[in-house]
């Protein structure tokens, strides 16, 4: 029992994770209809400018993360600024293929920076830990769990209940009439991949203490992040969250109970045999196309 | 009035002009033994032709039936692998290794084409990602089979077991492996089927309306797709001689749909155009520039910054550049003659 406590609590700290980075997606594919592939590298390109500020520049390390989020912000802004926004004209196939090519050019800027040497990032709580139901959680692993849950909630009210969040999902719902009622959607979606970049550096510092930092750091996160995507669909918001926990914690259920080579393969057939039954995900409706 | 066409044009001859370019291909094992071209050129247009035949069964998926796949890598390395084990473990012929090797992925193309039929867009191509992902992480962990992480080398093919290959051999069966497969694509999509799939990616209703079979033309789009990773895959290991599973990653795949849409969506030049910008020029020019060449990332850089340039100002592809020059010359031409 206590074991499998254990690994609900790691698999929520996993869950947490992907599930920030599957928000960032979810957010850029909503507004600006991008699959956005190149969140992980987003994400690892700022976790390297927090463990610069970090190791570096000597900063504290709370300090380094609002750092990491400021640069994630600039990055965000520019990447849509100088790009994203001038490709209204390009195929939606092609659209996604910008950005590969953002991928290419993060990991390529990244070594040219903070040199090829992987880094290392500790946890913000180093020590203890908090006794649960015979199993135990490290307080950063609460951390974690709490600050994930916490900035989905803020940016839940924020979608749900304010004017942003009503012009994000205006936008989200139709641009073109967005725009016909006034709404800013360049605006919008500059503010989007703005937070998306930010997502993906606070999913990137909690995956670093991990493993060390490197150019792979995000590689397994994204790809969670789009599978949580499709497991959640693509049409609300919630949903890829819900798959993001559902990923994490089956996964790690699966590695413990089942079999530690074959658990993962499982857990993505078993996506696969569910996405044929359920082509739209989770919560996702079928979009009825006109002939 | 117009000067009459003499009866032989070169320019009408697809199937010609194909086996022109693989002769061109040919000449340069020719310029490497004259000390023309470096040693290190021959594996680099090796790969070129590799990732074509791969490229050019994404792009019958991807340009004519508009469907999206990221399982290539995946494939590819399957192929790989199949093969290197038949021949090297198995020591069974080349021959069988390539059957093998073609029909186990073939199997599974044909199991995702059925799938496709009931997802689709995004789905598909992230219920793809996930076959790829299952693959690579089973090249991880089938030791026995694949070696796992220290990789897995097998040698030059011998033909109908007695014809042993060397490099510059091998090499040639890849140009002539190619220029067929460029023909066969060719016929394909100048014949019934390519129509088919045109009417097909236009509108699926308005298709099946017409009495277009879209289960069938599904399942060949996804089959002929597979097999092609898996040629290339094929070829791979038996050019390269050695495979290992990070090679197989999403990057992998996305390197050659970047290369498709980079050249030329439903343009088979194109995607070799392609395929010759993402996979070759890095190595080719941008690592002999002075000072940045030396940079680690730098061809990564430009090549990234390349791909956005190319789909925002050419969506079509560079191989329209060529007539965009030619058009654009006409029109300065008959501006300056008055």
């Amino acid at each position: 029992m206590s074991t499998f406590v254990q690994l609900v609590l790691r698999s929520l700290e996993t869950g947490s994770i992907y599930s920030l980075a599957a928000l960032g997606i979810i957010i850029i594919y909503r507004t600006s209809n991008i699959t956005h592939f190149a969140q992980g590298a987003m994400g690892m390109f700022n976790t390297f400018v927090v463990t610069f500020l970090f190791t570096t520049a000597g900063m504290p390390l709370w300090l380094a993360i609002i750092g990491g989020m400021v640069s994630a912000l600039i990055t965000g802004f520019t990447v849509d600024f100088v790009i994203i926004r001038h490709t209204k004209k390009v195929s939606p196939v092609a659209k996604q293929i910008i950005t590969l090519g953002l991928i290419m050019i993060f990991v390529g800027v990244t070594p040219f920076l903070f040199g090829v040497d992987p880094l290392n990032l500790p946890q913000l709580i180093p020590t203890g830990s908090l006794p649960v139901a015979g199993a135990s959680i490290s307080f950063n692993g609460i951390l974690n769990i709490g600050f994930g849950l916490s900035v989905m909630a803020v940016l839940f009210y924020v979608l749900q209940r304010t004017k942003w969040g009503l012009a994000i999902r205006t936008t989200a719902s139709n641009e073109f009439t967005a725009r016909l009622m006034g709404v800013p959607t360049k605006t919008v979606t500059m503010v989007a991949w703005a937070v998306a970049a930010v997502l993906g550096v606070l999913a990137g510092v909690m995956t670093a203490p991990f493993t060390s930092v490197t150019l792979n750091l995000m590689d397994g996160v994204q790809l969670n992040a789009l599978i949580a995507c499709v497991l959640g669909g693509f049409q609300t918001f919630y949903g890829p969250v819900l798959g993001a926990y559902i990923i994490g914690i089956a996964k790690n259920l699966l590695v413990y109970y089942v079999s530690s080579v074959w658990g993962e393969q499982l857990l993505y057939l078993g996506i696969l045999i569910f996405i044929v039954f359920r082509p739209y995900g989770l919560i996702g409706k079928k979009i009825v196309k006109k002939v | 009035m117009k000067i009459k066409k003499p009866a032989f044009n070169l320019k009408k001859n697809a199937h010609l002009n194909y086996v022109l370019f693989g002769a061109v291909l040919c000449l340069v094992p020719l310029l490497i033994e004259l000390g023309l071209l470096r040693n290190s050129y021959l594996t680099l247009v090796g790969s070129v032709i590799i990732y074509s035949v791969a490229a050019i069964g994404l792009n019958l998926l991807l340009g004519w039936s508009g469907l999206i796949s990221l399982g290539t890598a995946g494939f590819m390395g399957l192929a790989a692998y199949i093969s290197a084990y038949v021949t090297v473990n198995l020591k069974l012929p080349f021959e069988v290794a390539v059957l093998l090797a073609l029909s186990i992925p073939l199997a599974v193309g044909i199991l995702v084409g059925l799938v496709s039929l009931k997802i689709e867009g995004l789905y598909l191509a992230i219920a793809t990602l996930s076959v790829s992902e299952i693959l690579r992480k089973s090249f991880e962990e089938f030791g026995d089979i694949t070696n796992g992480f220290s990789g897995k080398t097998a040698g030059y093919p011998k033909l109908l077991g007695f014809f042993q290959l060397d490099k510059y051999g091998t090499y040639l069966l890849l140009v002539v492996v190619l220029v067929g497969v460029m023909i066969l694509i060719h016929n394909m999509i100048n014949g019934q089927m390519g129509r088919a799939l045109n009417a097909m990616r236009g509108s699926e209703a308005a298709a099946q309306a017409m009495g277009v079979h879209l289960l069938k033309y599904r399942l060949v789009a996804f089959a002929l797709a597979t097999s092609l990773a898996a040629l290339s895959g094929i070829l791979y290991i038996h050019f390269i001689k050695y495979t290992y599973p990070p090679t197989w990653t999403l990057g992998m795949s996305l390197n050659i749909l970047s290369a498709i849409i980079i050249g030329g969506v439903r343009n088979i030049y194109g995607t070799i155009l392609g395929v010759f910008v993402v996979f070759a020029v890095p190595d080719l020019f941008l690592k002999q520039i002075p000072y940045f060449g030396a940079m680690p990332g730098f061809a990564y850089i430009i090549n990234g910054i390349l791909i956005i340039v190319v789909i925002m100002y050419y969506p079509y592809g560079l191989i329209y550049l060529g007539n965009d020059m030619k058009k654009l010359w006409g029109k300065v031409k008959a501006k300056v003659k008055p």
